[in-house]
């Protein structure tokens, strides 16, 4: 092959779009995938105050009932229907209970379920889907056909229905009732990804070295989904947790004295017209953790998209 | 015997438009430590001969439907997957077109090189990574330690293809496929590639399927050449011999195409060029795959309605034409169009 002179000049200085030119090998500043993509994150200021604002709700349901002075559940019939003061900043409801404390020690419960649901959600989905998409075929039309006729199924009152099975409302029958008809989305997203990243060269290039394919599955597909199902947690929150806080609202959550967000709510409606702060507090919370929530996928989709990245 | 012998393939797609015949009879054999290289136009079967030999042609909708593929003995149209799990990658290896897209992303270089030598030699993690750090300075990447650790987009495409490489030899496979190694890089480094695939190709005594559609790579690096055209070989004989004395009419167009940086008579003239398509695989003619292109085919004649053999028209050179150049007396027919 004939190596023109102005080929080989302008090759040698070249910094190719893939990165370094042939030749260069010397260490380079290491920045990998995660790194790049919490610096993308950092540069977007919506998503940044949402997750700090998140992380500190997070912070205060940890911590506020372990300094508190109150026991969230410690009724003083002194005390109640307070307004917000000095002793009780966000006041006390109709059985003299602090509100803050009680506030984080719902939080603790509502995001708990929230979070739990929401990677029961996925599990489930990343199983049904990534089979379904990575065997395709027959298969793959069957189990989309299934999940077809599962979608017609409304969310809540099949939530109700499996609480009413288990008979007994705690923490773990609310995150089965939560993840048991929400989850069809989830395996839907994961199949579609599966199906598009199993066309790729790279797998076919896995399968030439003789990997197995449940090996190509899980090594190869699935971490390239991770993005997808980050962004999916913070997409399918909210609609959990708002879930959740209907339920309680209904009275078909969490079992008195404990609370969440929603349980409380129900009890600030009794008052509303005379002592809104009672209703207002968890609400608030509610809306704070949803759109922080909604926020920070957001910045996470742009931050994980790789389409998105600058060199 | 023959390290690889492919006999009489057949591999055709069923689509929703008809079966496409993209692989229709095709023979040839690959002798230990030599290569041969595939050359044919875009879609005339060069990829699907070598996906079928993989066991990696997508199924459905594609499907070996005839022939066998003798590697050592062993039939590998009669392998099971799980059989063919085993030979890929350990006694047959494959290079890719795009070295870009053919390194996961998400994982690390060191952890795509080890792969077939945790599969296949059963290595520990510590074995896999001494190896792949002598693979990667066999296939000479500086600092190869610290560069097993990094993810693929480090990488630079000459580099890229020089790890797909090492992935390739680390079980030191008997036959390597390069299914167009060079097509997606720069000039300068096709010609490091090739290169390097032949100093690695003698030093660990591989054969090596060379695909390409470029003539300029297998005058490089061939021992044999097959030329495909529309699913079939046309033409086959040694590299020399090929440039030479080209018999098939196809083939001859295919060189008439090339241009000639040497030839000062050539700078005034202007590449020639092959009128019309190649045929539609969904219904391919009966005839010669080349008739209607071909220049020395006249309407009556009957390569036009039976399909010419694919004989030995001298020691070790094959042609399937029934108007090669030895034996050829009439001028070309005007051509149509």
């Amino acid at each position: 092959m004939v190596v023109d002179p102005r080929e080989a000049a302008r090759e040698a200085p070249l910094i190719g779009a893939g990165g370094p030119g042939e030749t260069a090998g010397a260490p380079i500043r290491q920045a990998s995938l995660w790194q790049d993509a919490l610096r993308r994150y950092m540069r977007n200021r919506g998503a940044l105050i949402a997750g700090s604002v998140f992380i500190l709700l997070l912070a205060f349901c940890i911590f506020a009932p372990i300094f508190s002075p109150y026991d969230a559940n410690d009724a003083d019939y002194t005390q109640t229907y307070q307004s917000p003061s000095a002793a009780h900043p966000f006041g006390t409801d109709q059985a003299g209970r602090d509100l803050l404390t009680r506030a984080a020690l719902g939080g603790r419960v509502s995001i708990g379920i929230g979070f739990a649901a929401t990677l029961t959600i996925l599990l489930i989905g990343v199983a049904y889907g990534s089979v379904s998409g990575f065997i395709g075929g027959k298969l793959d039309n069957g189990l989309m056909r299934f999940l077809d006729a599962l979608y017609g199924l409304p969310y809540l009152p099949f939530a109700i229905i499996t609480l009413a099975i288990f008979g007994t409302v705690n923490f773990w029958t609310m995150v089965v009732a939560l993840s048991v008809a929400s989850w069809f989305t989830a395996a839907r997203i994961v199949r579609g990804q599966v199906i598009t990243l199993k066309e790729n060269d790279y797998v076919r290039a896995a399968k030439a070295v003789g990997a197995r394919w449940h090996r190509v599955l899980t090594r190869h597909l699935l971490p390239n989904t991770l993005g997808i199902l980050i962004i999916a947690v913070f997409l399918e929150l909210p609609g959990v947790i708002l879930g959740e806080a209907f339920l309680s609202f209904i009275g078909l959550g969490i079992n008195p004295p404990d609370a969440s967000w929603g349980s409380m709510a129900q009890d600030g409606y009794q008052a509303y017209r005379v002592y809104p702060h009672i209703i207002v507090v968890p609400s608030v919370c509610i809306a704070i953790l949803i759109l922080c929530a909604n926020f920070v996928a957001d910045g996470l989709r742009d931050a994980l998209d790789p389409r998105t990245r600058e060199t | 015997m023959a390290l690889l012998e492919v006999r009489n393939l057949h591999t055709h797609f069923f689509g929703r438009e008809g079966v496409v015949h993209a692989v229709d009879g095709v023979d040839f054999d690959v002798d230990r430590g030599k290569t041969l290289g595939i050359v044919g136009e875009s879609g005339c079967g060069k990829s699907v001969t070598a996906l079928s030999i993989m066991g990696l042609i997508p199924r459905p909708p594609a499907r070996i439907v005839e022939g066998s593929i003798t590697f050592e003995g062993r039939d590998l149209t009669e392998l099971s997957e799980r059989e063919l799990e085993d030979v890929r990658g350990h006694e047959i290896a494959m290079i890719f077109q795009d070295p870009m897209t053919s390194l996961n992303p998400t994982l690390k270089i060191g952890t795509q090189l080890t792969e077939s030598l945790r599969r296949h030699l059963g290595m520990s993690k510590g074995e896999a990574r001494r190896r792949a750090v002598e693979l990667l300075e066999e296939v000479h990447i500086p600092n190869a330690e610290q560069r097993l650790d990094d993810y693929p987009h480090r990488y630079s495409g000459g580099m890229r293809q020089r790890v797909m490489i090492a992935m390739a030899i680390a079980c030191n496979p008997k036959l390597l496929i390069a299914d167009e190694p060079t097509t997606a890089l720069d000039v300068t480094v096709q010609a490091r590639i090739l290169d390097l695939l032949e100093e690695l190709r003698l030093r660990h005594d591989m054969a090596m399927i060379l695909i390409t559609h470029d003539m300029g790579v297998v005058a490089e690096a061939a021992d044999e050449v097959s030329v495909m055209y529309a699913g079939q070989i046309v033409e086959r004989a040694a590299i020399l011999d090929l440039f030479d004395r080209p018999e098939h009419p196809y083939t001859e167009a295919l060189l008439g195409a090339l241009p000639q940086i040497e030839d000062e008579r050539t700078r005034e003239e202007r590449l020639t060029t092959i009128p019309g398509r190649p045929p539609d695989l969904v219904n391919p003619p009966p005839a010669c795959r080349f008739a209607p292109r071909c220049p020395y085919s006249g309407l009556g004649d009957a390569c036009s309605v039976e399909l010419p053999e694919l004989r030995e028209i001298r020691p070790a050179h094959w042609v399937r034409s029934a108007h090669p150049a030895s034996e050829r007396e009439e001028a070309p027919i005007e051509v149509r169009a």
